[in-house]
């Protein structure tokens, strides 16, 4: 795959575009060998992805009992309607846009400068990549323990902050507040994502062409104009990606939420997750636990579209 | 970019790294030391990260008493099968979208995606039901399953995308010699999708790996346990008689593999994330 | 819409079928009720058992239950096998949950005695006094406290199957260090202790939540309770200024640091079984089984157990427990009851006791206590302990007082305003 050099669009390289252009490589309508391709895998997605969609979807418009002899209330938009106004709601619903703020941002920032850093010549490159992969390949239950255990009142963090370098009292109760929890959870966040990021730069910064830079640096750039002007470009398509993943994977904050607060103090480090799964499995109310889900998954859906539009490639990339 | 640095830039930049390294290693570190701690000298401040004095106690007690080599042994068989059918099925579909035009297309393409977004912790009680229905209940085709299901999404998304940087004129070449579609994709596409397929594997088995919620619902048979589960199980109750140094331990045990498989797949790994969907 | 409908129908006429096959087709388990161990059935049968009985790290209890009384009752009942699972605590009632929506459900739990009603309420159990003929003479030998738990809208849909109480438990050196050669037995006393721990890393408390579990004990101590008598209402109860008084005495010792901040539902503070053995905690409230947990982790501590500390209602705790319960799916019903009486045995409920578990049976009070003197204090408690609020929703009642009480813990409000405000909060639940 060295051949072939990466071209800037984002998931729609060249060769592919051009011979759609001609329409040489592709095969006519009508013909059935697409779907059979396509059967397996996607008769496998309706029945086990799809149709509990659509079930969560229903469950959202009822006061749903999860036994089935009994009957469920069909409620309209009630759900809905309460989660608007329910200050619980708001608070987790802040608290996951804090999360999402917190790890997005240090993720895209933290992975690209590595992978700058990576790039090119670094000495001892094999071995740092696998350094900085670790913490994404490792289950998010273990990782999870190890972040409660190292935010806990008598914890290394503490330890560190306090007895080594002197700028706190070492006594933070990290997890018994709000703002300071979701600082930990954060935490845990960015330190788990930041390789996987920059794992994608790394590829991505492959693509930046040589040649450009080289006439950059002819041109007497510094280092921070060939980045504005020739890598920041060139991996536009990468960071669009990037940012996708990463709220997809901030709305989605939960195990880590699950098992390094639980929710508390007092439910204010609730995130919506944890949110919605107190409600239908601690509460038994799953209309109004569906309708959060449903809610979140608006609320990312609505940002990726968002966001496919802001890194749009000009010449007619991604979108259709 | 290629000329040598300077040296000063060169050490300042690896003194980076290295810091940064260290971050990230430190929470295994400290995992690791736990492990090899006894529950009473766990919570001393200041913490030690050499353990002192050092036990195997958790260890034994962790391959012995709680049985972990068997719940490793289910997690291995569920997570390579689970990567092994998922890249098959994802990798034909993901064919069909790069080298097929076909009505609707881009709308079952986009069905897909949304498929990454829903939270899957809602998914739990229809998923269970139906899992009832197929009989799959407390079995590890019941994983298997879903955990294929679960990953065709992201896994096609990054195949798609790699398959289209194939050359279109090699599979014009193919087909005028008369290989007809699936040839050209068992003989032509897969091979050279290496990369990209050895980035799906990665991303898959950890997935498979690490998963807990569905297997923690579905599965009730002791000796069916993975090791996430088995490792919540350890680590007990909220506040109450946390044996962290069995936790590390059996923790420590699950990671292994999972770097393995890394070092192992990790050359191609930034290929496939180059060539493939994900690439600038 | 109506093709779901009719799916569940059909699912639900499935199930009947079953049920109704299973009765009339003559299986060996079903029939006319057979008289205990009278059984033989004519094939193998499975029952699946859950419980958690192994978590927080106590596997001596599941060591018992696997290898002694499991082959005990199996070797008693030719063909039946008996196959526990354990469940984490925190993550059963969701397995539950998703499993009753499936009709998936073990023949037997062991439930914490708060979710019977629960689940009775939702229709997954089968009411015990309806389908066992010895019912009542089982129940009355138990203790009417924890039978209690079992009650749900006239009928009992389950037996008890193990007890606990909370007592205070000290550590020994650091009492010794305040001066003090017994633990405080009064609310003076404990408020004393704190004073004299003031000063020092020692705090004089620790407890992990602000639910019923944990505050009970200091409310029906101090003379409070909840609701009133006939669960009608909660304000004028819970914001009676004997509760302000037991709750303001708390917050104080709060805010001079003499209480861990576990008990605000930090997940970072050291956890009380850590903390009362390594020294951080003068005292806790906990439960029987400490002391398996402590033998395992911490051989050279001597913990001292005493009677929850006396406020102006007298020295009260809490009942806790488990309960056993048959489900609705269950399709071996009379072997699955089989097990259900082996429970109520003196074989199974002293063989549990050296584990921290206490009878659930009247007459044995007196052996259990030969078995482990240490126990006295906890059968001497239970004799004065109380139940919980007998409502289905006690998981909201639990949250709404951490929710509420948390920020009078913190300073933010006054504990009066604070407890008001919970219980408006309780009253909506005793009307639904």
């Amino acid at each position: 795959m060295r051949n072939h050099p990466p071209s800037p669009e984002f998931r729609e390289p060249a060769p592919a575009v051009a011979s759609r252009a001609s329409g040489r490589a592709w095969i006519r309508r009508g013909s059935a060998t697409p779907h059979l391709f396509l059967l397996p895998g996607f008769a496998l997605f309706a029945l086990a992805i799809l149709y509990p969609i659509a079930q969560a979807f229903r469950m959202s418009f009822y006061d749903w009992k999860i036994v089935g002899s009994a009957t469920s209330e069909f409620l309209g938009l009630e759900n809905y309607l309460r989660a608007l106004g329910d200050d619980k709601f708001w608070v987790a619903f802040g608290n996951t846009a804090f999360y999402a703020v917190a790890t997005i941002v240090p993720q895209i920032v933290l992975g690209l400068a590595v992978a700058l850093l990576l790039h090119g010549r670094a000495p001892a490159r094999p071995l740092f990549r696998v350094l900085y992969y670790l913490p994404v390949v490792t289950s998010w239950v273990v990782v999870s323990l190890v972040f409660r255990f190292l935010f806990a009142d008598q914890g290394l963090i503490n330890y560190l902050l306090g007895e080594v370098a002197h700028v706190t009292d070492g006594q933070t109760s990290w997890l018994a507040d709000r703002w300071t929890g979701m600082i930990a959870i954060s935490a845990l966040g960015i330190w788990k994502g930041v390789g996987w990021s920059m794992m994608i730069f790394l590829a991505a910064l492959q693509g930046v062409p040589a040649a450009l830079m080289e006439a950059a640096m002819i041109d007497g750039a510094g280092p921070w104009q060939r980045f504005r002007a020739v890598t920041l470009p060139a991996i536009r398509a990468a960071l669009g990606f990037v940012t996708i993943m990463l709220v997809i994977g901030g709305f989605n904050v939960f195990i880590s939420v699950y098992l390094m607060t639980a929710g508390g103090p007092a439910g204010r480090t609730e995130v919506l997750l944890t949110y919605m799964y107190n409600q239908a499995f601690g509460n038994l109310d799953f209309g109004y636990g569906s309708a959060i889900a449903v809610i979140v998954t608006l609320i990312v859906l609505a940002l990726s579209l968002i966001q496919l539009r802001m890194f749009r490639n000009p010449d007619g990339g991604y979108v259709e | 970019m290629n000329r040598p640095a300077p040296w000063p830039l060169t050490s300042l930049r690896l003194l980076v790294l290295v810091a940064g390294a260290l971050v990230m290693v430190t929470p295994f570190l400290y995992l690791l030391s736990i492990s090899f701690t006894e529950q009473s000298y766990v919570l001393t401040m200041p913490p030690q990260l050499i353990p002192d004095p050092p036990t195997l106690a958790n260890y034994t007690k962790a391959l012995t008493v709680q049985d972990v080599p068997r719940y490793f042994a289910n997690s291995l068989y569920v997570a390579c099968v689970s990567t092994l059918l998922a890249l098959v099925l994802s990798s034909m579909m993901a064919y069909a979208f790069a080298r097929f035009r076909f009505p609707g297309r881009e709308l079952l393409f986009r069905v897909l995606l949304v498929g990454l977004m829903i939270p899957a912790v809602m998914l739990l009680i229809p998923q269970f039901i139906l899992t009832k229905y197929l009989g799959l209940l407390d079995s590890h085709l019941g994983l298997i399953v879903f955990y294929v299901a679960g990953s065709l999404a992201i896994n096609t998304f990054l195949l798609r995308g790699f398959f289209e940087s194939i050359p279109a004129e090699l599979d014009e070449a193919m087909q005028m010699d008369g290989g007809n579609a699936w040839t050209r994709y068992w003989r032509l596409a897969i091979p050279l999708a290496r990369p990209g397929l050895a980035t799906a594997t990665i991303f898959t088995f950890f997935s498979a790996w690490d998963e807990f919620a569905w297997a923690l619902t579905i599965l009730n048979s002791p000796e069916l346990r993975t090791l996430p589960i088995a490792i919540r199980l350890f680590a007990g109750s909220g506040n109450n008689a946390v044996q962290w140094g069995l936790v590390f331990a059996a923790s420590a045990i699950a990671v292994v593999p999972v770097i393995i498989v890394f070092l192992v797949f990790q050359r191609h790994f930034v290929q496939g994330l180059t060539a493939g969907a994900v690439k600038g | 819409m109506k093709r779901y409908i009719r799916g569940t129908a059909a699912a639900l006429a499935t199930a009947a079928l079953a049920v109704t096959g299973c009765s009339a087709g003559g299986s060996p388990t079903t029939g006319s009720p057979a008289g205990p161990g009278s059984m033989a059935p004519a094939e193998p049968i499975t029952l699946t058992f859950w419980g958690s009985y192994g978590n927080g790290g106590n596997s001596a209890q599941q060591e018992i239950l696997d290898n002694t009384l499991i082959p005990a009752f199996e070797a008693s009942h030719a063909g039946v096998t008996v196959e526990y699972v354990d469940v984490p605590y925190d993550d059963l009632l969701q397995k539950l949950t998703t499993s009753a929506a499936a009709e998936e459900l073990p023949d037997l739990v062991r439930a914490d005695l708060g979710w019977v009603p629960r689940f009775a309420d939702l229709g997954v159990l089968v009411p015990l006094s309806d389908v066992m003929p010895d019912f009542q003479q089982l129940a009355d030998a138990t203790f009417p406290g924890v039978l209690a738990t079992n009650y749900f809208e006239g009928k009992y849909y389950g037996l008890p199957l193990d007890t606990n109480t909370r007592v205070l438990i000290s550590n020994p050196d650091v009492l010794a260090k305040a001066g003090l050669d017994a633990p405080p037995a009064t609310f003076d006393e404990f408020v004393a202790l704190g004073n004299a721990l003031k000063g020092s890393d020692v705090s004089l408390f620790a407890d992990g939540g602000l639910g019923a579990w944990n505050l009970m004990p200091w409310i029906w101590s101090g003379g409070g309770d909840i609701t009133d008598a006939e669960l009608t209402t909660s304000s004028g109860v819970l914001d009676s200024d004997a509760n302000v008084a037991t709750l303001q005495m708390l917050v104080d010792l709060y805010t001079a640091g003499q209480i861990s901040s576990g008990i605000i539902g930090n997940e970072g503070a050291v956890s009380t079984s850590e903390g009362l053995p390594n020294g951080n905690y003068a005292t806790i409230l906990d439960g029987p089984w400490m002391s398996g947990i402590w033998g395992d982790q911490f051989p050279d501590f001597e913990p001292v157990y005493s009677p929850v500390p006396a406020g102006p209602g007298g020295s009260v705790s809490v009942v806790g427990g488990e309960d056993i319960v048959l489900t609705a799916s269950s399709k071996h019903q009379e072997a699955a009851l089989e097990f259900i009486r082996f429970t109520q045995s003196e074989e199974f409920q002293l063989a549990l006791v050296p584990t921290g578990q206490l009878t659930v049976i009247q007459a044995l009070g007196d052996k259990q206590v030969e078995l482990v003197p240490g126990l006295k204090v906890f059968t001497e408690q239970l004799g004065t302990a109380k139940n919980r609020l007998a409502i289905t929703q006690g998981s909201e009642v639990d949250g709404i007082l951490n929710e509420e009480l948390t920020p009078a813990f913190e300073g933010t409000i006054g504990v009066r305003e604070a407890l008001t405000k919970a219980a408006a909060r309780i009253d909506e639940l005793l009307v639904g």
